[in-house]
């Protein structure tokens, strides 16, 4: 081989990583881009500033459970219970502010939204804490003490309802949680406005604070981290903590937009935060990955259920396009680790 | 014939040509060295002859054919087999399973374990093992388990074997049964192709040695025609003053002091101390306790009694983080699973066990822990692009250095260094060396692991030999050699040394 074919295969070499790396990074925009685009020409009803509306509307409650999971992920674990604790944290300050758990019955005479959603989150805080202490202190696999809390949670969700939803009448505080804001002429949802907020927060958290930092640490390597003198136990705490929060802030969402709190207002909700986390480049492994990343995969996921609303596809056939997308993303997660060979761009020594 | 003919190796990875066009040959029967310093394409090349990788260029003959390999299995199946350094085992399985992994003999679609355990029995007698081929893996000594995998490369047939330092886990009595199943194997016609660091090692085993230096093919030449010095000029293309180039630093206080230390089954009644600047070595075979002792010191695994004092005062070390917090730092034996996050940065591993010092307010300083990390970038000479390199594209002695400047960065008064020269090269080791003498001249505190006795007989002020989870005795460094450490670290003086060296020994305490 010349000198300068071996100079060319170096720069194409460069180029197909360079190309790895800028597709890494934007790759999930693309799509996101890419399937607005496909929608836009498809379907003229999707034209519509109201439609992009309701899109950002129906992203926000998933939007901030996925945020939790995706501090759950980085660290290398999994939260399973996040659906549970959206129905949980419904149910609970419904029943709080509709002063009973009986379907139909009493309608607020029990204590102000806002007392009542306060009250939802921080047990949805302690119960995500008491996980994390179970799964540092006795050494548990997350993936069966979060499964174990899922069916926990909805099992106390369907006992308090009785099975049923309990409708509630909105206060100032709800309220003004699905109002909507004028913003250059478009009506924007309150809660993608909340949400937005959230993963700005995180954003700041996850870059620019030790407890962001050690999160990636513990997800990269545990171990190493331990052994650099950091109390790994307690980062997880509030981690799993931190999901149980943001799980709960977004069963008040659900709620407060169906006014009512059941025992199914989480349903599906722990796949498809996990798919757009995955969707959106944190790797499952742990260690890599990023928060608005997983907005954009929510965003994925959504536009595809709501393509085929808008492409006339029976609403019965959504769960098998969603199993379908969740499989992809985590087929995706492999392939950019560069675990299956025959899939493999030229990589770096490892 | 030559049993092996590489020629004209070329290997292109993005951004670095890892093989410029080698030569390298192995004929029947013949012990043959590969050596250089890291990064040096060693690796790179046996992966290419066994079929991880595929040569950009050049041609391969294995007796006399021209091969491919394009799996490490085709490669296996035509007779070469390598033991790689992290051995590829499952500890849960039996002697014989791991032996037959892959190919498992059958009959009538069922597993023939009596055939194959006979087998098994026959291949580990002739390895002169007496290991029971049902007892699973894990039960087994790291040396034996070695021995399964030679033992495995007998069952395939191996005509060539590629040894990747296969004695870097071994003891001396271990690494002396390797060797003489080395030369039984090479009576038989077998060749080996032996890579290592250990240069005494190469020396003592091999007929051939060929020695590779950035990609390229520098020497080969028989191994008696070389000297210790030659060949290490050869790997690192210039001279080494010295190998181990200790200074004697003042003996200030006392920094560490630990009484009793027990752990059940594991550490019995330790007592030590170690004054700033002074290098205090751990010496002992495999599994004698040496890393279980520096990790209960670090608070990394639990105590069941002893005290332990930093400064002359008393303090409770449950966790690292109490260590830490003590002013204790361990550079832990295995960089990549215990050191370093391989998929962080270069700054944000050199921060990670100082970021409580590196915050304001709420918020991590990104200035500050560039100014710091540009600080250890240059003192340490790290060499990397930038400071936002992942660690895990950086070479071993810097990714070591990277450790050391995450541990320099908490301003530690003991530093504990568990095998700090463990597969990185011969120039980043006297770098580690030279940065050792210049910590113990600021007057810390240093305890050295280390199972490389040139290395703690060259580094060392003072030595302690453990045996059996117990102080064997300490040795000065003046009248200290390989022998008196070996004769302490196999127990085979404990009964009749002179009382009055141990006496010695307790009085220097």
């Amino acid at each position: 081989m010349s000198e300068t074919t071996i100079s060319a295969s170096h720069e194409r070499n460069k180029a197909a990583e360079a190309l790895r790396h800028a597709l890494a990074a934007t790759g999930p925009l693309l799509v996101l881009l890419l399937l607005i685009l496909i929608l836009w020409i498809l379907s003229p009803p999707f034209r519509s500033p109201t439609s992009l509306m309701l899109l950002a509307l129906e992203a926000a409650a998933i939007g901030v459970v996925a945020a939790g999971q995706t501090f759950v992920i980085l660290t290398g674990g999994i939260d399973l219970s996040v659906e549970a604790m959206v129905s949980f944290a419904g149910v609970t300050a419904a029943i709080l502010i509709a002063g009973t758990n009986v379907a139909g019955g009493q309608i607020a005479f029990g204590i102000a939204d806002w007392q009542a959603v306060l009250i939802a989150i921080t047990a949805g805080l302690a119960i995500g804490m008491f996980q994390g202490l179970i799964i540092t202190g006795m050494n548990m696999n997350p993936l069966i003490v979060t499964l174990g809390f899922r069916s926990m949670l909805l099992g106390v969700s369907l006992v308090w309802t009785r099975g049923a939803g309990i409708n509630i009448q909105k206060g100032p505080f709800l309220n003004f949680v699905t109002s909507t804001v004028d913003l250059f002429g478009l009506r924007v949802p309150m809660p993608f406005i909340i949400v937005l907020g959230i993963y700005f927060l995180l954003w700041i958290v996850l870059k620019h604070t030790k407890f962001g930092r050690y999160t990636y640490a513990i997800g990269g390597n545990e171990t190493a981290t331990r052994l650099s003198g950091i109390n790994v136990d307690r980062v997880k705490v509030f981690i799993y903590g931190i999901s149980g929060l943001l799980a709960a802030i977004g069963g008040i969402l659900v709620m407060a937009r169906l006014q009512s709190g059941a025992y199914q207002n989480g349903t599906n909700m722990t796949l498809i935060s996990v798919a757009a986390v995955v969707i959106g480049g944190t790797a499952l492994s742990g260690g890599v990955g990023g928060i608005w990343g997983t907005l954009i995969g929510v965003f994925i996921i959504r536009i595809v259920e709501a393509g085929l609303v808008y492409m006339s596809v029976p609403s019965n056939a959504k769960e098998i396009v969603i199993g379908a997308i969740i499989v992809l993303a985590v087929a995706l997660d492999v392939i950019r680790r560069g675990d299956v060979k025959w899939l493999r761009f030229k990589r770096s020594r490892t | 014939m030559n049993l092996l003919e590489m020629r004209g190796i070329v290997k292109n990875f993005p951004g670095v040509q890892a093989l410029k066009s080698v030569d390298f040959d192995v004929r029947r029967g013949e012990v043959h060295a590969l050596v250089g310093e890291n990064g040096a394409g060693k690796s790179t090349l046996m992966k290419i002859l066994s079929g991880v990788y595929q040569a950009d260029a050049g041609e391969i003959l294995f007796k006399g054919q021209p091969v491919i390999f394009r799996t490490p299995r085709q490669a296996q199946d035509a007779g070469i087999v390598t033991i790689y350094q992290e051995l590829n085992q499952v500890p849960y399985l039996s002697v014989t399973e791991n032996i037959f992994l892959g190919s498992e003999w059958t009959r009538n679609g069922l597993l023939d374990w009596p055939a194959m355990h006979q087998e098994a029995r026959r291949l580990l007698a002739k390895l002169h093992l007496d290991i029971d081929p049902r007892a699973p893996l894990y039960t087994l000594g790291v040396g034996q388990q070695q021995m399964v995998e030679v033992a495995k490369a007998l069952h395939h047939k191996a005509d060539l074997i590629i040894m990747d330092e296969p004695t870097s886990a071994l003891s001396v009595r271990e690494i002396e049964d390797l060797f003489a199943i080395i030369a039984e194997l090479k009576a038989e016609g077998v060749a080996i192709i032996y890579i290592s660091h250990h240069l005494e090692e190469t020396f003592a085993i091999s007929d051939r040695t060929t020695v590779l230096r950035d990609g390229r093919k520098i020497a080969t030449k028989p191994s008696s025609e070389l000297t210790v010095e030659q060949l290490i000029r050869l790997m690192v293309g210039r001279d080494l003053a010295e190998q181990f180039p200790k200074e004697i630093a003042p003996r200030g206080k006392e920094m560490l002091r630990v009484e009793g230390l027990r752990r059940d089954g594991k550490l019995h009644n330790i007592s030590f101390s170690v004054h700033a600047g002074e290098i205090l070595g751990i010496a002992g075979l495999v599994g004698a306790g040496r890393t279980e002792l520096v990790r209960a010191i670090f608070g990394a695994d639990p105590i069941d009694g002893g005290r332990i004092f930093v400064e002359g005062k008393e303090v409770h070390i449950r966790s690292p983080r109490d260590a830490v917090q003590h002013g204790i730092a361990l550079l832990t034996e295995d960089r990549k699973t215990q050191g370093l996050v391989l998929l962080m940065s270069v700054r944000n591993n050199v921060t990670l066990a100082s970021l409580d010092r590196l915050t304001r307010g709420l918020f991590t300083n990104a200035a500050k822990e560039q100014e710091l990390t540009d600080g250890f970038i240059n003192s340490l000479a790290i060499k990397t692009p930038n400071q936002q390199q992942l660690v895990m594209n950086l070479s071993g002695g810097n990714q070591q250095k990277i450790v050391l400047a995450k541990w320099l960065a908490t301003h530690p008064k003991v530093l504990i260094f568990d095998e700090p020269t463990r597969g990185i090269d011969v120039g980043a080791k006297v770098e580690i060396y030279r940065l050792m003498n210049e910590l113990a001249r600021r007057g810390v505190a240093i305890l050295m692991v280390s199972s490389e006795l040139p290395e703690v007989l060259g580094m060392s002020d003072r030595i302690m030999v453990i045996h059996e989870g117990r102080v064997a005795g300490f040795l000065d460094r003046e009248g200290a050699n390989q022998e008196g450490i070996m004769e302490l670290a196999t127990g085979m003086a404990a009964a009749e040394i002179e009382q009055s060296k141990l006496f010695e020994a307790s009085i220097h305490e």
